[in-house]
């Protein structure tokens, strides 16, 4: 009598023990509906629509298959989600949209997210990112400005905005977007680099040779930047200088093409 | 006859290329405009439909970081 209360007790104990394991190894079911409201079972189904539709375009987006992508967020879009997922969709079928090669539409659907959101910061900064990458500088420029003027301390807002004033010839600008990234982080070599470009097309190679040589020592195998401290160096005369400049930019630079003009350069010397 | 033109052709693109180079490499002497800036920064990533509630979008947080490497900025 003992042994089976003893069993039946045992038994219990292991039905409840392992019951707990399974409570925290599997999900929670699903909620029931709560209502028979047409309205708000069709609420609840569009929800459900825009969870799947999302999950299966981010995980389409980060196995790089874009128009999978594309075909989910657009699907997304068109439900009409309320904030954030409806500034997140457009965001991310933007994404698909510019790696399909289709810029104009993914700067379209970035406007209309910052419209929805305007302090939509991976947004503001795609932005500029396409426009930079299309070589649309007046673009790119009114872009940088919007996105510094709510992520004030943002370094690549300040990194975007300064190439893209370096590109279009606004050196006071450029100069002062790369004090301020070399303000935040001073140990970022390519800042260095940017303003260097700057100092040289305001004809001030004594400050431009400064910063090559601080990024330089940042990162001794900066190419680019070892290339501009040769050029520099072989205007000031300074031909043995110049050559070994040339020399290690010939052997560090991983761009065939620069690798060449360092190779011609220090050929010439 | 198809081996020599081959070779002629690729002699040629090889006097084309140094060319290049050499007028390149004029240019970037004389005038500073024609160096190359560092490179763009590169497109952020995917944001989940629930990424932008609090704090753990990575996206965001890289547009808004304060230091380079945080940001994902390029190195060159």
């Amino acid at each position: 009598m003992l042994t089976r209360v003893v069993a039946v007790a045992s038994l219990v104990a292991l039905v409840t023990a392992t019951g707990g394991v399974s409570a925290q190894n599997y999900s929670r079911p699903t909620a029931a509906p709560r209502t028979t409201d047409a309205s708000a079972l069709a609420a609840q189904a569009r929800e459900r629509l825009v969870h799947e539709r999302f999950m299966r375009g981010v995980a389409a987006e980060e196995r790089g298959d874009w128009s999978a992508a594309e075909a989910e967020f657009r699907s997304v879009v068109s439900l009409d989600p309320p904030e954030p997922k409806g500034s997140s969709a457009r965001y991310d079928l933007a994404l698909a949209e510019s790696h399909l090669g289709r810029d104009d539409a993914a700067v379209a659907l970035l406007q209309d997210a910052l419209h929805r959101d305007p302090r939509f910061a991976a947004a503001a900064a795609n932005l500029v990112v396409i426009e930079l990458r299309r070589g649309n500088l007046s673009a790119a420029r009114a872009a940088a400005d919007r996105y510094l003027a709510f992520a004030p301390d943002a370094v690549l807002a300040r990194y975007a905005r300064g190439l893209a004033a370096l590109k279009a010839g606004d050196l006071a600008t450029a100069r002062d977007d790369f004090r301020a990234l070399i303000g935040a982080d001073p140990s970022y070599a390519a800042a260095h680099y940017d303003l260097a470009l700057v100092e040289l097309r305001a004809g001030r190679d004594d400050a431009a040779r400064a910063e090559l040589e601080r990024a330089l020592e940042l990162l001794p195998s900066y190419a680019r930047a070892r290339f501009a401290l040769g050029t520099v160096l072989m205007r000031d005369g300074r031909k043995a200088d110049a050559r070994l400049a040339f020399d290690r930019c010939a052997h560090d630079a991983a761009d065939p093409a620069l690798r060449a003009l360092a190779i011609d350069l220090r050929d010439r010397l | 006859m198809r081996g020599i033109v081959r070779l002629a052709m690729a002699g040629a693109l090889a006097l084309g290329a140094c060319a290049g180079a050499a007028v390149g490499a004029e240019l970037l002497l004389n005038d500073p405009a024609s160096l190359v800036t560092s490179s763009p920064p590169a497109l952020l990533g995917p944001i989940t439909e629930t990424g932008r509630t609090g704090w753990n979008c990575a996206p965001e947080r890289a547009a808004t970081a304060k230091t380079a490497a945080a940001a994902g900025l390029p190195h060159d």
